[in-house]
């Protein structure tokens, strides 16, 4: 049996579970292209124009998983994994957002809603209709989500100890990866993972910001305590599940004195992202860190995105030096 | 203390249970072009549009002298539980020292609800202010089936403005009331003053009837949505909007005042969707099978640009639309409405439904899937 998984949206953070409970049943999995122009074209054209991009995106993945000869394509519905928050309704929404947007896809769509309180998603009640799926029993389900969710805690382990989602999976693989150069700043960087890993839509941002010699934190790279614990009575945390990881990271990072400014990534027409936004930004002016939002569409140049980074980066590395020299003297 | 709150809909209500609480209330003004552009000028660029006009009723209430906003907060998932948060973050830094209490569900967070409460209650013992919000909660009832009659009668006015001078009328009457009394009497006058307004006579089969739904903001408020009731109310089609103050406080009070409808509508929506996304979106789809079980023409689907949950309704029109058979018609809004555009659309879309309704019974039958699916589209592409 081939299951395709499109590489949009949360895939980027729960790859390795997928991938590794998928194949304990002698599925072969099956993932869509890497991001390109033409694949968000065909999303853009059968999605509502409102929508944010990352949904257009998502709907160009699956339009290429039709065409990989796939018996199902994997598409769950994430309403929360801790308790009194929830995910962003397109998550909520997205297997109706799917359905009634791509002809012909109804048929071939597993959903699974995921509920509860485990960032591993591992419950079996998330994912008991699999049982009848892939004809196993419930017993053999539950053994190998507790497989698949160990697979996951190493993965999470490597993201904590400061490398990307891409590295991190690397190394589950057995690669050896060489720490960092020296770098002169560190940024926060802010963004959904979708954002932030799809190489179309962020340009490997990460990249660009190492060769500048930046060290770059994101929110996986943190503790979740730590990021649950800063907000208090006083300041209430966001009910969205990835947005509050994000707002909460930034005002971990804002008391850092480590991190020397943010840059936030978010996607064009992102509703959460327009709250969180003013709230990071709000903050960085009472801390005095610079705080710079880069918006991505479609159209996004990459001259455009290299311009504004260096600029940003340039303007930090100088306000940095200037105050060294001035505790020197 | 100087108390105020968003425009929405009807106001008379909220003003009188904080004037009964003893607060002297800042009305809030019904909102203008300038207030959207003072909202929009102050209010993160992507946020939705009500929080941009709210943003916009704030700052002029807060210049003329609030120093509390009293607003609600959202249930579940979408943005407008969070709304108050950041509304004061950006008054204050503004400038402006002002709170805004956000009342949340009771039943969700009773704690915060009641603390709130009492900042609220202004010293006033629990006893009266259960009497205060049960009558003003009456007030609204009253008003809201008032203007529910009104929105269909007035499709038919004979001397146009009737209804809406009959209506200005109608709201000083309540906003007098006092006590029990006041109000059945009150409600007698009102009554009677609709019923004295001259209309004209329509035979049963020739009643068009539009229902609205859509996000609650921008149906209840009319200064955001073109006035679409009152426009379509000119074309001679009868008018049922799906919101009203008095439906929304029972939903959010479920259990003090009485169960809900929204809970039914949400039954009727399972057919179409699974789940709730965190607005009114399944109960609007809810509204939209409501709609047509009761035999109405058409359904015009209202939605802030890029509203969240209602993108979700809005993907799933198609289907809905094609297998309901019901011709329904999606519209969003924002600060840059295209008022002209919108209009088109909304008038090109009674027309189809007036032309459906008129062509002989056997041939629409016929001809209904093709006919209007195609001319949806051609009207959907053209807006
Ligand atoms: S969080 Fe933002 S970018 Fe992500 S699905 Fe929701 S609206 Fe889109
Ligand atoms: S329901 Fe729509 S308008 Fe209301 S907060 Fe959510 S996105 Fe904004």
């Amino acid at each position: 049996m081939r299951v395709g998984l499109p590489r949009a949206l949360i895939y980027h953070y729960y790859y390795p579970l997928w991938k590794n409970l998928f194949e304990q049943f002698d599925v072969q999995v099956v993932i869509s292209d890497i991001t390109s122009k033409e694949l968000i074209q065909k999303g853009i054209k059968v999605t509502v124009p409102e929508i944010c991009l990352p949904i257009k995106a998502f709907n160009g993945h699956v339009i290429n998983l039709l065409s990989k000869n796939v018996d199902y394509i994997f598409i769950p519905r994430f309403v929360g994994i801790e308790s009194k928050k929830w995910f962003c309704p397109k998550f909520i929404g997205l297997p109706e957002l799917v359905g009634y947007s791509i002809d012909g896809v109804k048929d071939k769509m597993l959903t699974i809603d995921i509920h509860g309180n485990r960032e591993d998603t591992c419950l079996l009640e998330n994912y008991r209709p699999l049982c009848n799926v892939f004809n196993i029993t419930e017993k053999e389900l539950k053994k190998a989500l507790k497989k698949a969710s160990a697979y996951w805690q190493e993965f999470k382990q490597y993201c904590m100890k400061g490398f990307t989602i891409e590295e991190s999976m690397q190394i589950l693989n057995g690669e050896q990866m060489v720490s960092n150069t020296h770098p002169e700043i560190t940024l926060g960087l802010l963004g959904y993972v979708y954002n932030i890993y799809d190489p179309f839509v962020s340009m490997d941002i990460i990249k660009r910001l190492r060769q500048m010699d930046v060290k770059v934190i994101t929110f996986e790279m943190m503790h979740e305590k730590d990021i649950a614990n800063v907000f208090s009575k006083k300041s209430k945390s966001i009910y969205w599940t990835f947005s509050n990881k994000i707002y909460g990271a930034a005002k971990v990072l804002m008391n850092d004195p480590e991190v020397d400014g943010f840059i936030h990534v978010t996607a064009f027409g992102c509703g959460p992202d327009s709250i969180i936004g003013k709230l990071m930004e709000l903050d960085s002016d009472k801390f005095r860190k610079p705080f710079m939002t880069l918006r991505v569409d479609e159209h996004t140049g990459e001259s455009h995105l290299q311009t504004r980074i260096e600029a940003f980066v340039d303007m930090i590395k100088r306000k940095k030096f200037a105050e060294q020299r001035r505790e020197l003297a | 203390m100087k108390v105020s709150f968003p425009y929405m809909g009807c106001v008379t209500g909220y003003k009188k249970i904080l004037e009964m609480l003893g607060h002297e209330v800042i009305m809030p003004q019904k909102p203008t072009q300038k207030t959207i552009d003072l909202g929009v000028k102050y209010s993160p660029e992507f946020i939705c549009f009500p929080f941009k006009v709210m943003m916009g009723t704030y700052i002029e209430a807060v210049q003329r002298g609030a120093e509390v906003i009293i607003s609600s907060g959202g249930h579940g998932p979408c943005r407008a539980g969070l709304y108050g948060e950041v509304h004061e973050k950006i008054l204050k830094h503004m400038g402006y020292d002002v709170q805004v209490i956000i009342f949340d569900s009771i039943f969700r967070d009773f704690g915060t609800f009641y603390t709130h409460l009492k900042k609220v209650r202004n010293g006033a013992s629990l006893i009266k202010l259960i009497k205060d919000i049960r009558f003003a909660f009456q007030i609204i009832c009253r008003m809201d089936e008032i203007e529910k009659k009104i929105k269909i009668l007035r499709a038919y006015e004979l001397n146009r403005g009737d209804f809406n001078r009959a209506w200005v009328e109608i709201q000083k009457l309540y906003d007098k009331c006092w006590t029990q009394q006041d109000l059945e009497k009150a409600s007698k006058i009102a009554h009677q003053m609709i019923n004295d307004i001259p209309i004209r006579k329509v035979k049963d089969d020739e009643r068009i009837r539009v229902g609205i739904v859509g996000e609650i903001y921008v149906i209840m408020e009319s200064s955001v949505n073109m006035n679409i009731e009152q426009n379509l109310n000119n074309m001679g089609v009868e008018v049922e909007n799906v919101q009203y103050i008095s439906d929304w406080v029972k939903h959010n009070t479920r259990g003090f005042f009485g169960s809900s409808k929204a809970e039914q509508m949400i039954g009727k929506a399972r057919r179409f969707v699974k789940m709730n996304c965190g607005g009114h979106d399944m109960e609007n789809i809810g509204w939209m099978v409501d709609f047509k079980e009761r035999g109405f023409d058409a359904v015009i689907h209202l939605m802030p640009f890029g509203c969240l949950p209602e993108l979700i309704t809005q993907s799933a029109i198609p289907t809905i639309s094609k297998e309901l058979k019901l011709p329904i018609l999606s519209l969003s809004l924002d600060e840059q409405m295209g008022t002209a555009n919108n209009q088109t659309r909304i008038e090109a879309f009674i027309d189809l439904v007036r032309n459906l309704k008129s062509a002989p019974k056997t041939e629409v039958k016929e001809i209904e899937d093709e006919v209007w699916n195609a001319k949806l589209l051609k009207q959907e592409l053209a807006g």
